[in-house]
């Protein structure tokens, strides 16, 4: 049995038991290869899923929809290993209670789709715990490295031209699954720290505010660079934050649902580095 | 409509100097919502800060900016002048164009410059500055002291003499800290036990002092007049109440070889042990690494002899929770390890000692009682070499600083080596002989024509062992030669370094401490016992290296502080506090963990039927200490903070 079709059956037996009330996955999209969220509350509308290599998006973000886990009642969502971190972020930021999410675990290698044992969210900490060690030993990729060699002001011309495209839609911020604030500072006027309007300056303010406020919790899903309509590559920035936060604090984010933000909490044997 | 006062100050020359005024006040009158711009030489004087009230009442100021020193110095000063004028004391804002701008700068127009942004910036704050009102919080009428050695006890008896209700804690078994290891003192010889010990007794018995020995601090909540501190008190498995003191158990204890840190390792101890026979209290506690009984299950010894059965190897650590409303630090200090001078031997040679060793061979109370003897044989030395800033005043082997006492003891040592030995010869290298204080200069001189105290200035370059004596090389700088010296015993100067864990007591407490570990004061000048943290302070050697008369004094300076903050009833506090905007909260928590002094609470918001909608966070305005933390953390800007809201902080960027 393929893996799209044991996950269907799965999914099946989850709606008809009643064990949960909903299941997130992804269905065909408008083209080959592209994958659209599906929605599914009733048992015979399972054969819609679809579960191949094209499935990259992190889904975890429409568990926050307001309203939906408000009655206590379960979730099953379609996760791979950084879907899976997201959910232990958004339970160690309250947003959300792990014990209403079953995880429908996947893992995408070139072509292929694997499947993953478990179901909470907990099930997957071995996993996660050896890919924290390979993305410690993982080598800076090409182009962070390319940008980490440039000079500063070499550095910001680069930025300052990726950033030119930005038209401030705020696509990166619906599709990020961290981007929960019920008011984002952005949409704060009062006063107006970042300017709404497209020019250099505000689309740098606003493009490094967010990598800022991503620091030690993005789980580098990709969700961000695949939504931006004019290509900027904002996955670069939060990269070189993960990398920064691991070497610093060894902080991988979602690491468990206890993990406390790396910003926020303190320790006593903290090197403090960057205390001159 | 604002109506804004700016008072530009010359400081004397400080400001004036580099910062054309004239010009600063000319660019500010032209500002919107100026209404008068002034300089004048000196605004913290008495006609300086008349002039400032006059303009308030006069012109109506709204709002009042006074371009000088840093708010650390005198925003008090000139908040209350305000006040006294009728304006709120919020209203009143410095902008600091000294020492971030003219001491810092060396272009004059460029200076001028700066000082015209940097007061704008106020400017425009100031305008959307808000009047706030003192919030008052009660005061617990009772201090905790760190520590009980002479600066602690000193601290106390002072406090509790006054009526003040004092917890003293100190770590060891017995009070006395180091005072209490000490010979005879400089610069009177008086013995140290008989000026230490009536005041541990005077402690330990005071009505109004609660004595926790074999205590640690584990844990320092809430903020002045009303901490919440939690203290272990360690297990001594001898109940306090049953122990008479009266020692059998010591002469019975079978683990004799255990090396006794009071008497700095020239001397053993027992499992079961006091400190010293006059410790306080005179009651034994048991060494549990070292009992025979913790280390292989039998023995018991102690227990079987005990006429009272006061041993109790069951008892576990306590833990006392307490309500405090100053802490006084006075951890004290330790001799630095001497195992950083591999040239001077010390360790491998039995007869190199260290200042401390010595003091217990030169005193009554130490192993040989009294008589200075060479630790190898029991030999009386007949020279004695002593090497001055062994370990001060020497950054290659990582302090800078100079350790204040060495010189006075290196004397004292020398002379009490006299007094004891006339026949002995003293050679003493030292860099410099620092001997300010009362009474100091003329003691090492007694030293050198008295006592005969054999000065050499010059390093010591190499130790070594030949024919049973200890051969000194040095240089006499003096003279430019080379000296040797066949000596005895070598007595090392070492530095004094802060206790080793004092880094960790900071943090635990919150309040700074500089490389070293010494822990920081307020203001080195102004405010020497003061921390940066309202309601712990601080005296002896914690903070710097000191003698017993700085000590001394410096701990009653810390008890007239605390006896002052007792005499109030109620404190007023900075209404400077954050404040969260429901609406808009997401309960992330992260203020929560982030808050330093637990003041964000979880609160529920639930509709007319009492059903719970969100949970949010909530500030609790008594705990808060407005250091904004949480405003920083919290990534929606729910967080406000009084005083540095976003508004105000925005168009005082806005204004640069």
């Amino acid at each position: 049995m393929s893996i799209q079709q044991q996950y269907r059956s799965r999914a099946k037996e989850l709606l008809q038991d009643g064990s949960v009330k909903m299941v997130i996955g992804y269905g065909e999209g408008t083209t080959a290869t592209r994958r659209r969220p599906i929605f599914i509350t009733n048992p015979d509308d399972t054969d819609r899923l679809v579960l191949d290599a094209a499935c990259k998006t992190n889904l975890a973000g429409y568990l926050l929809r307001e309203g939906l886990l408000a009655d206590q009642k379960s979730v099953a969502i379609f996760l791979s290993p950084s879907g899976v971190r997201t959910i232990n972020i958004l339970a160690s930021e309250s947003q959300l209670s792990s014990a209403q999410v079953v995880v429908l675990g996947f893992q995408i290698q070139g072509d292929t789709v694997k499947a993953l044992e478990g179901t909470k969210a907990s099930d997957f900490s071995p996993l996660i715990a050896k890919r924290k060690e390979k993305r410690k030993a993982q080598p800076s990729h090409e182009m962070t490295r390319k940008l980490e060699q440039m000079t500063p002001a070499e550095r910001f011309a680069f930025w300052e031209g990726e950033f030119s495209r930005c038209i401030k839609c705020y696509a990166c911020r619906a599709a990020c699954p961290m981007c929960w604030c019920r008011r984002c500072v952005v949409d704060n006027n009062q006063p107006q720290w970042v300017n709404t309007s497209s020019h250099t300056l505000g689309n740098l303010e606003w493009n490094l505010v967010r990598a800022f406020h991503l620091a030690g919790r993005c789980v580098e899903c990709g969700n961000c660079s695949e939504a931006c309509p004019v290509n900027i590559p904002l996955h670069l920035l939060n990269r070189r934050m993960t990398e920064e936060v691991l070497t610093a604090f060894d902080h991988y984010p979602g690491a468990d649902e206890h993990q406390e933000p790396v910003l926020a909490s303190f320790r006593k044997d903290d090197p403090e580095t960057f205390i001159l | 409509m604002a109506k804004i006062g700016v008072f530009v100050c010359h400081c004397g020359e400080n400001i004036a100097a580099k910062v054309d005024c004239t010009k600063l006040v000319a660019a500010m009158e032209g500002h919107p919502g100026v209404a008068i711009a002034h300089e004048y030489k000196y605004f913290c004087s008495e006609p300086g800060q008349e002039s400032i009230k006059k303009a308030v009442t006069e012109h109506g100021l709204t709002g009042v900016i006074v371009a000088a020193c840093s708010p650390r110095m005198h925003e008090a000063t000139f908040r209350t002048a305000c006040a006294e004028a009728g304006l709120n004391p919020y209203l009143c804002e410095i902008a600091n164009i000294r020492e971030q701008c003219s001491w810092v700068h060396n272009d004059g127009e460029q200076a001028t410059q700066k000082a015209i942004e940097i007061t704008r910036s106020l400017v425009e704050k100031v305008k959307r500055n808000n009047e706030l009102q003192p919030i008052e919080v009660p005061v617990t009428k009772r201090a905790l002291v760190i520590g009980g050695g002479i600066a602690g006890i000193q601290a106390a008896l002072d406090i509790a003499n006054a009526g003040g209700e004092v917890v003293l804690v100190e770590r060891e078994a017995s009070l006395g800290g180091h005072m209490a290891q000490l010979s005879e003192t400089f610069p009177t010889l008086d013995c140290s036990q008989c000026i230490m010990t009536p005041r541990m007794v005077e402690a330990a018995r005071h009505p109004k002092i609660k004595l926790l020995t074999y205590s640690e601090i584990e844990k320092v909540e809430g903020y002045i007049g009303n901490f919440n501190v939690t203290i272990r008190q360690k297990a001594r498995y001898v109940d306090m109440n049953l122990c008479t003191g009266c020692g059998e158990c010591i002469l019975k204890c079978p683990a004799k070889k255990i090396t006794g840190e009071f008497d700095c390792g020239l001397a053993n101890r027992t499992a079961i042990y006091t400190p010293f026979a006059q410790a306080v209290p005179n009651k034994p506690v048991i060494d549990s690494d070292n009992c025979i009984y913790f280390k292989n299950g039998k023995c018991k010894a102690c227990q079987r002899i005990c006429p009272t059965g006061a041993i109790n190897f069951e008892m576990e650590d306590e833990l006392v929770e307490l309500e405090i409303g100053a802490i006084v630090v006075a951890t004290g200090f330790q001799v630095q390890n001497t195992a950083l001078y591999g040239e001077y031997g010390y360790g491998r040679y039995p007869d190199v000692l260290t200042g401390l060793q010595f003091e217990r061979l030169a005193s009554a109370s130490g192993p040989t009682g009294g008589k200075i003897q060479r630790p190898s044989d029991g030999k009386e030395p007949e020279t004695v070499v002593f090497i001055q800033c062994a370990g001060s005043r020497d950054p290659s082997k990582g302090i800078a600083y100079c350790s204040k006492i060495c010189c006075m003891y290196t004397a004292k040592h020398a002379m009490l080596y006299a007094h004891k030995n006339h026949d002995g010869n003293t050679r003493i290298f030292y860099m410099d002989i620092r001997a300010a204080g009362k009474g100091y200069d003329e003691f090492t001189r007694r030293a050198i024509e008295e006592d005969g105290a054999g000065y050499v200035r010059g390093r010591v370059s190499k130790l070594w062992e030949e024919n049973g004596k200890l051969m000194v090389r040095g240089a006499d700088t003096l003279l430019g030669r080379p000296v040797e010296v066949a000596a005895d015993m070598v007595v090392l100067a070492t530095a004094m370094v802060p206790q080793p864990d004092s880094k960790e007591l900071g943090k635990t407490l919150g309040i700074g401490y500089d490389e070293y570990g010494f822990f920081n004061e307020a203001h080195l000048k102004l405010r020497p016992v003061e921390t940066a943290t309202a309601g712990i302070f601080l005296a002896g050697t914690c903070q710097s290296p000191k003698d017993i008369p700085d000590s001394v004094a410096q701990a009653s300076a810390c008890a007239s502080k605390v006896l002052a903050l007792f005499s109030r009833e109620k404190l007023e506090r900075e209404p400077i506090i954050a404040t969260n905007n429901e609406a808009t909260c997401s309960g992330c928590w992260g203020c929560v963990l982030a808050c330093p002094y637990n003041a964000i609470e979880k609160k529920d918001l639930t509709d007319r039927a009492g059903n719970l909608i969100r949970r949010v966070a909530s500030v609790n305005a008594g705990l808060c200490q407005g250091c904004g933390t949480c405003v920083t953390f919290c990534r929606s800007n729910s967080i406000d903070l009084a005083g540095f809201t976003e508004k105000q902080i925005f168009a005082a960027v806005m204004g640069l």
